[in-house]
């Protein structure tokens, strides 16, 4: 039993890092065929999982074929749902210079949150995924002036970390930790764009 | 029935059928992040440092991030898999 309970604890935090290979979606051309495909396959697996999720809630599929899925969870959205439509959102929505580091933040910073709030409490954590999402937010944006790479990765790390303490029943913090950087950077590229200054540095992921 | 096979550890509901799902996935929750960051280090390497581009420097950046923060994790998640596999 207590192999299984730790085997749950790992395989959560997998599926989270295994949520970096949606990035794969900016590799593909954007014209033709693959351009079409690059947005109808995202959006039909959301649809497949949002009604696969919605036979749960309503007991015609057992909650028994969901492996790792939390108590809470049993009878409200499972948590890969909000992180697979932040996904959605971030990548058909936003630029890629927002959408990366944000994707980043929860398949990285959630997980590295969680292991040092197990081992070294919650205050440690914060500090831990502050940073953490800092370096992203850094690394993604290296081609933009060095005080507007400081200005997003401030933002960003904070409103990430804010996003991923806090959550309800309702919202989880696998779509905050994605959505509320996302936000908060979107306002300050517009804000600092009505100067007439382009903060945002070119894409970092070109398609083939 | 159904019941008999479930039961809860820590905040997490396992189950047999749980299992089987989780090793139907297993595969590509493993490689699939590994083939992205192959992709992407092929096409830093192809159109951007054989052809002296820094363009595509953000690709090889991205592709270490992805490469080892998938490292990082599937390590405790393979060992505590085939530690649970020696134990049944």
């Amino acid at each position: 039993m207590d192999s299984i309970k730790f085997e749950v604890h790992w395989y959560r935090r997998v599926f989270h890092t295994f949520g970096s290979s949606f990035l794969v979606y900016y590799i593909i051309p954007d014209t033709g065929w693959s351009g079409i495909l690059k947005r109808l396959i995202p959006t039909l697996i959301i649809l497949f999982v949002s009604i696969l999720e919605y036979l749960r809630i309503t007991g015609k599929i057992s909650s028994n074929y969901f492996f790792g899925l939390r108590v809470y969870e049993e009878k409200r959205v499972g948590s890969y749902l909000f992180f697979g439509v932040a996904v959605f959102i971030l990548l058909l929505f936003f630029p890629q210079q927002i959408a990366v580091p944000c994707i980043l933040c929860a398949c990285f910073t959630d997980p590295i949150m969680g292991e040092t709030r197990q081992r070294y409490g919650g205050k440690n954590a914060c500090i831990a995924g502050f940073f953490v999402s800092m370096f992203f937010f850094i690394a993604t944006w290296y081609r933009a002036d060095i005080w507007i790479r400081l200005l997003v990765s401030i933002v960003g790390g904070t409103s990430a970390v804010i996003g991923e303490a806090k959550k309800n029943r309702w919202i989880d913090d696998d779509f905050m930790v994605q959505i509320l950087p996302a936000v908060f950077i979107l306002i300050l590229w517009r804000m600092i764009g009505l100067t007439g200054l382009e903060m945002l540095p070119s894409p970092m992921i070109h398609p083939i | 029935m159904r019941e008999e096979n479930r039961y809860l550890t820590g905040k997490s509901i396992v189950n047999r059928q749980g299992i089987r799902t989780e090793l139907c996935f297993l595969p590509l929750l493993i490689f699939l992040p590994f083939a992205v960051s192959i992709i992407l280090l092929w096409s830093w390497y192809y159109r951007g440092f054989s052809m002296g581009c820094s363009d595509y420097d953000g690709e090889l950046m991205l592709a270490l991030i992805i490469l080892i923060g998938n490292i990082v994790f599937d390590i405790p998640f393979v060992k505590s898999l085939v530690r649970s596999i020696h134990r049944k």
